[in-house]
């Protein structure tokens, strides 16, 4: 690389020359661009006959922003899915669930969306929502397990689980961060695991809020 | 912040993406002489090694010609945006030509070979 001054000068130039054209591909186009992490796709399918655990299904992993949009193009938006369903991104290896290992001692943000929100917000949210976490965007990143969105009659809701509740410093930074992303003016709370395990979600009390 | 290499050559320098890491007691800081604070053995710096892509970066590849192409996966029906493109995928005539060199005749020499 270094001996090919020679070769970059003409290259660039003939890029500069070419992006006159509409025709032709930007360079970004033409290679797939990693993610810091493995993500893993899940759906909860509502099938009655089944439990909970075995509707929450793992589909695929995706691992560069390219796979990422591969599978968005191609699946239903959130506010297309039916009542009941819900998608997950998690980090591979950590399942959507409490009880797994990486979300025992965790919590989440929740963003809840009220029936008119579906048209206007549920998606435009999502989509954010899955950006922030794969590209990596918040400060402590490390503390992100992942984010489900939940399609239910009354309330939709959208999750962002982070690993550590005793970690306040991370988790205020996720979530402010989030707010501010998103766009949202009301208040968002944090909410232990442990909690929402044992009380409805709409009576859990938050930790935090921002 | 995100851009690729190749992205580098054909536009400007931009910064390169870092975190502070507050230290407020010398035990915060590593054990390992090759470590920053936040960084890890390998000599990076705090932050330095994640990969980090901002939305608008991410969405100006929402287009793309890779990004158009569909998953390689098989996906349920109740997800998927419109089942009947995506049905045509999982269909399976690999198990024919298998079927067809089971019925060669084995009564015939098997190394009989032109030369």
């Amino acid at each position: 690389m270094a001996g090919n001054n020679a070769d970059e000068v003409e290259g660039s130039a003939g890029a500069d020359n070419k992006s006159n054209s509409v025709a032709e591909v930007p360079p970004e186009f033409l290679i797939k661009h990693p993610l810091q992490n493995t993500w893993s796709l899940w759906f909860y399918d509502n099938d009655r006959t089944k439990s909970w655990e075995e509707n929450q299904i793992e589909l695929t992993t995706f691992d560069t922003v390219e796979d990422f949009w591969r599978l968005y193009h191609h699946i239903k938006l959130p506010s297309e899915l039916r009542q009941g369903h819900d998608y997950a991104v998690f980090k591979q290896g950590i399942r959507p669930m409490w009880e797994d290992d990486a979300n025992k001692m965790g919590g989440r943000w929740l963003i809840s969306l009220e029936k008119k929100q579906r048209n206007s917000d549920l998606d435009r949210f999502w989509l954010d929502v899955v950006l922030l976490l794969i590209g990596e965007n918040f400060e402590h990143a490390e503390e992100i397990c992942g984010a489900v969105v939940n399609i239910r009659a009354k309330i939709d809701k959208i999750g962002v689980w982070t690993a550590d509740t005793s970690k306040q410093q991370a988790n205020l930074e996720i979530g402010r961060k989030l707010k501010e992303q998103l766009g949202i003016h009301g208040k968002i709370g944090f909410q232990l695991h442990r909690d929402t395990m044992v009380k409805h979600s709409s009576a859990t009390k938050n930790l935090y809020t921002v | 912040m995100s851009a690729s290499p190749i992205a580098r050559q054909a536009t400007h320098s931009q910064a390169i993406p870092s975190r502070k890491v507050l230290i407020t007691d010398p035990d915060q800081m590593p054990d390992v002489y090759s470590s920053t604070p936040g960084g890890t053995i390998y000599s990076t710096t705090p932050g330095g090694t994640r990969i980090v892509y901002e939305r608008s970066f991410m969405m100006s590849l929402r287009e793309s010609p890779i990004s158009k192409t569909p998953p390689n996966c098989s996906l349920p029906a109740a997800m998927l945006k419109n089942p009947s493109v995506a049905q045509q995928k999982p269909s399976k005539p690999v198990q024919k030509p298998r079927s067809n060199s089971i019925s060669f005749d084995e009564s015939q020499e098997t190394f009989s070979m032109d030369l």
